[in-house]
């Protein structure tokens, strides 16, 4: 792996660091934009990739995707393609209008935009009912309405557990936890530890097993949603060890060492370690 | 924008659920406090509080003024507090809330009217001068409980605070400067503090020290005001769902064990302050087998 390279906002990112697959379209995460450049040469020479935030340039070679590794920010910014965990505040005849972020302006999810909806079929959502979505599209310029769905367009399958969440409950962490959780799950099992540095879900799915496993949704807007119904009588003690060790991993930023004591303690604190 | 985000009802559902099996999010027992860290300023009267994730800065300065025409030997005594954006999104600069109305009221009740700050010995000449003491409270952080928060802050403030010493000499009010003469400590009669009991289910549980989200998902509250000696000098239980009068006596033998507690805190981090202050004092300062400094050329 070559020196980890670190971009301030506005800075271009050098071609030599993209990946160089050439077989899919290369992918942007959050953090960078695309911008056309206008210069004298032709040919394709004159787009550019700039960084809209500081942060540390990350790509994957084998997935082609570049991305910008920010730093834990408390306020979530809306990027195409995040996967969130939003909250319906009230619905309308097309939409529902959710809350990504507290005190910030609602985003919109279609009434149709979940797997297998009709006019007839379509969910009935509360307030305060959670949805797992897709940001589908965030608009141009100031006050400009950040969309959402539930579906993937092009199948129109729910892929990835997009779709409201039942029971469980919602922890809130930084959203760069968040962003870390989620490329940690993304990447492959072996080189997850050195990646990311977080063997906190992998540590607590080998303790959990036994107690009937749990399910896990990482909202890049700064939330995780755990359930654990199948654990039975000890679900909410499981539930809420989960959520205390993702909040105290990413506080006091946690090695993998002490993130791994840090399960055990939490664990026997509950009376859930055997 | 003025209103803070509702819960979800996966969360209100599971923090009652979890309740029911006694089982707080952040693994406290129904009446343990979260930690309390206090430090204080460069200057007297300036106390940083964080219970928790809620942060507090208080600010306590006496100005000399004329007291008031009814009462020509009593000092004054505030307590400001205004929310403001900067502890939480969803409060508006400038707009007073629900929440600030209620936390001044118990600030007021359980300080000022309570006693705890002697305001006649504030005065200095009689219907002519007194001493102005005021106690600013800025909420930088809110996750809950701003009530206790900030009573511990002005608390801890106001005995942490010194006062210039003023004299009446022929008639006239001589205020000495703070290198002049040893500033005055402020005369406390009792140190009294809040503790806020949230409830849940029927009022079936009961806690203390609620998070915004534990907050969120009561049904109701109860405030006690009690003082180390015990003496209870405020309760109330404004709004919410209605609590059974046994639950009102054992809660305060807990808020009374609470405070014990919660004042030795204090105590113990005044005497290290004052502890410190003993060492860097002008009295050290001036010693004789000091080394002296060489004044550079």
């Amino acid at each position: 792996m070559s020196a980890p390279l670190v971009l301030l906002p506005s800075d271009e990112v050098p071609r030599e660091h993209l990946p160089s697959n050439k077989s899919n379209p290369l992918r942007l995460g959050p953090g960078l934009r695309l911008l056309s450049q206008p210069t004298s040469q032709a040919g394709d020479s004159n787009h550019v990739l700039t960084a809209t935030q500081a942060g540390l340039l990350t790509t994957d070679a084998k997935r082609n995707t570049v991305s910008l590794l920010s730093f834990p920010n408390r306020r979530y910014v809306p990027t195409v393609n995040d996967l969130i965990i939003a909250q319906i505040h009230h619905s309308s005849i097309d939409f529902f209008h959710c809350i990504v972020t507290p005190n910030t302006a609602h985003a919109l999810l279609g009434q149709l935009s979940f797997e297998g909806a009709t006019k007839k079929t379509r969910p009935q959502l509360k307030q305060g009912e959670l949805v797992y979505a897709r940001v589908q599209s965030v608009g141009v310029g100031a006050g400009a309405e950040v969309e959402l769905t539930c579906v993937n367009p092009a199948t129109g399958k729910a892929d990835g557990g997009l779709g409201p969440l039942v029971g469980g409950m919602v922890f809130d962490v930084s959203t760069g936890m968040a962003a870390r959780l989620i490329r940690a799950s993304s990447a492959s099992p072996d080189n997850t530890d050195a990646v990311e540095g977080l063997v906190i879900l992998g540590e607590l799915g080998r303790k959990l097993e036994s107690l009937g496993g749990f399910e896990l949704a990482v909202g890049r807007n700064g939330k995780v949603w755990v359930d654990c119904s199948n654990a039975g009588e000890s679900a909410i003690a499981v539930t809420v060890a989960i959520g205390r060790c993702l909040q105290e991993t990413d506080q006091h930023n946690l090695h993998p060492h002490d993130q791994k004591k840090l399960v055990t303690r939490i664990l026997r604190d509950l009376k859930l370690a055997s | 924008m003025s209103k803070e985000a509702q819960l979800s009802i996966a969360e209100r559902d599971f923090i009652l659920e979890a309740l029911r099996q006694d089982v707080r999010l952040d693994g406290r027992k129904p009446d343990e406090y979260r930690p309390l860290n206090i430090t204080f300023g460069e200057e007297y009267g300036h106390v940083n509080l964080q219970l928790g994730k809620t942060h507090i800065i208080v600010r306590i300065s006496a100005e000399v003024t004329k007291p008031r025409d009814d009462r020509p030997f009593d000092g004054l005594f505030n307590i400001n507090m205004e929310l403001t954006n900067m502890g939480s999104p969803a409060w508006d600069n400038g707009r007073s809330n629900d929440l600030e109305a209620a936390v001044t009221h118990t600030l007021d009740r359980v300080i000022r009217h309570s006693n705890a700050l002697d305001t006649e010995s504030l005065c200095i000449l009689k219907g002519v001068s007194c001493w102005s003491i005021r106690a600013d409270v800025h909420v930088l952080d809110y996750d809950g409980n701003l009530t206790d928060a900030a009573c511990i802050a002005t608390m801890a403030g106001l005995q942490h605070f010194r006062r210039p010493d003023a004299v009446v000499r022929d008639g006239k009010v001589i205020v000495y400067g703070v290198e002049q003469r040893v500033p005055v400590a402020l005369n406390i009669t009792h140190k009294p503090l809040s503790v806020t009991f949230h409830t849940y289910n029927d009022s079936k549980h009961v806690i203390v020290d609620a998070t915004l989200k534990e907050e969120q998902a009561a049904e109701g509250d109860l405030v006690i005001g009690i003082n180390n000696a015990g003496d209870l000098c405020y309760a109330s239980k404004i709004a919410g769902a209605p609590v059974d009068a046994m639950v009102i006596v054992t809660k305060t033998s807990i808020a009374w064990e609470k405070v014990k507690v919660l004042n030795a805190a204090i105590d113990k981090v005044l005497q290290a302050d004052l502890a410190k202050r003993a060492k860097v004092g002008m009295a050290d300062e001036s010693r004789a087998e000091n080394d002296r400094e060489v004044q550079p050329e």
